[in-house]
């Protein structure tokens, strides 16, 4: 039978390396894309997403079961990325470049030239529109738009109101759209 | 909620269905019938559309890769408090310990005489209360109480007949008499 998470949590806070290992194997893939969307590096999002896990190891004893399992780990892992993000300051080219070889992967399949060259275009605006925003602009769109989260569960995991993440939600689509207002 | 204006301040959160159900109604039925309010949301859905195009990562993440590197740090803290362990251990032996033993008394002896060798040095601000300073004065005795903070000094005769009560063996009165 398999176990909860808070029974996994129980074991892990136990010294359990492998129910942790459960745990990391659960939500390794949903942590490594909000981390991705957030740093646009794979590089980056492996580092950051290892030590995501890494410190909630570390810190598996205060987690009280407040709130879920993945509401804390979000929470650890937007945490670090942020702070990467505001420590690296990478290169913007960097980040285009890596974004596009992405999407190239993601859309080998041949269609219409002339909307290739539009949406090439849309994708450069727009990895360059969210590049703009700020750490707490680009967090409430990826937890949004990738995982599909809801307000309140956003505002747990960045810790502030459901109201707030209403505000930053609107703000940082209506930014994402004035520089877009050509495309859609 | 009936101005366009209202209506765009909340299309991003009706199209996350985070409004209540009467105001999101409110919502629907407007955009039903405002083309430009539609526009809007069409413009919506398309840049949510285009965000997910670009956010959501072509492949999956290896678990073995990412796990490899999570224990790898794990298993680095482990060898690391084991290590602190291992030199504390290495430490505590018998002759260490017998060897702590004085070296503990001696600093005590040090930390508690500091103050004979060195008036004031432990103390962390002036001292506030009375002092007394007494000198013989022609048999009498004089005392002094000042108080720092008030600045008052109170000047205190007084006759010791300590040495007379001991000599008559009276103990019934006692301290100075004016």
């Amino acid at each position: 039978m398999e176990l909860t998470d808070s029974e996994l949590v129980q074991k892990s806070q136990a010294g359990d390396v492998d129910s942790f290992q459960q745990l990391v194997s659960r939500y390794h893939q949903k942590v490594f894309t909000v981390i991705l969307g957030l740093l646009r590096n794979r590089e980056d999002a492996m580092e950051v997403a290892q030590e995501t896990f890494f410190r909630a190891y570390r810190k598996i004893n205060s987690f009280q079961g407040g709130s879920s399992f993945y509401t804390w780990i979000y929470r650890i892992a937007v945490n670090i990325a942020i702070d990467f993000q505001r420590r690296q300051k990478r290169n913007p080219l960097d980040f285009r470049e890596t974004m596009d070889q992405a999407f190239e992967e993601q859309n080998e399949v041949a269609r219409d030239p002339f909307s290739d060259v539009h949406d090439k275009e849309l994708r450069s605006k727009l990895i360059s529109a969210i590049n703009d925003l700020t750490p707490e602009h680009k967090a409430v769109i990826v937890l949004r738009t990738v995982e599909g989260l809801s307000y309140k569960d956003i505002g747990e995991i960045l810790g502030c109101s459901e109201g707030t993440v209403m505000s930053r939600l609107h703000y940082a689509r209506k930014k994402l759209q004035e520089k877009l207002s050509a495309f859609l | 909620m009936n101005s366009c204006a209202e209506i765009k301040e909340s299309l991003s959160a009706w199209m996350d269905g985070e409004l209540p159900t009467d105001k999101a109604e409110a919502m629907r039925l407007h955009i039903a019938s405002c083309a430009a309010c539609a526009v809007e949301q069409r413009k919506l859905e398309r840049l949510d559309a285009a965000l997910k195009s670009v956010l959501v990562p072509a492949e999956s993440v290896g678990f073995d890769p990412l796990w490899r590197g999570v224990r790898a740090r794990i298993e680095e803290r482990r060898s690391r408090s084991a290590d602190w362990i291992e030199w504390f251990r290495s430490r505590l032996t018998v002759p260490s310990l017998a060897w702590a033993v004085p070296i503990i008394i001696l600093a005590l002896i040090g930390l508690f005489s500091v103050d004979g060798f060195w008036p004031g040095a432990r103390r962390a601000q002036p001292n506030n209360f009375a002092s007394v300073e007494s000198i013989d004065a022609y048999g009498r005795d004089v005392a002094l109480l000042r108080e720092d903070e008030t600045k008052t000094t109170v000047i205190w005769l007084f006759q010791n007949q300590e040495g007379e009560d001991e000599a008559s063996g009276d103990n019934a009165q006692k301290g100075p008499t004016f």
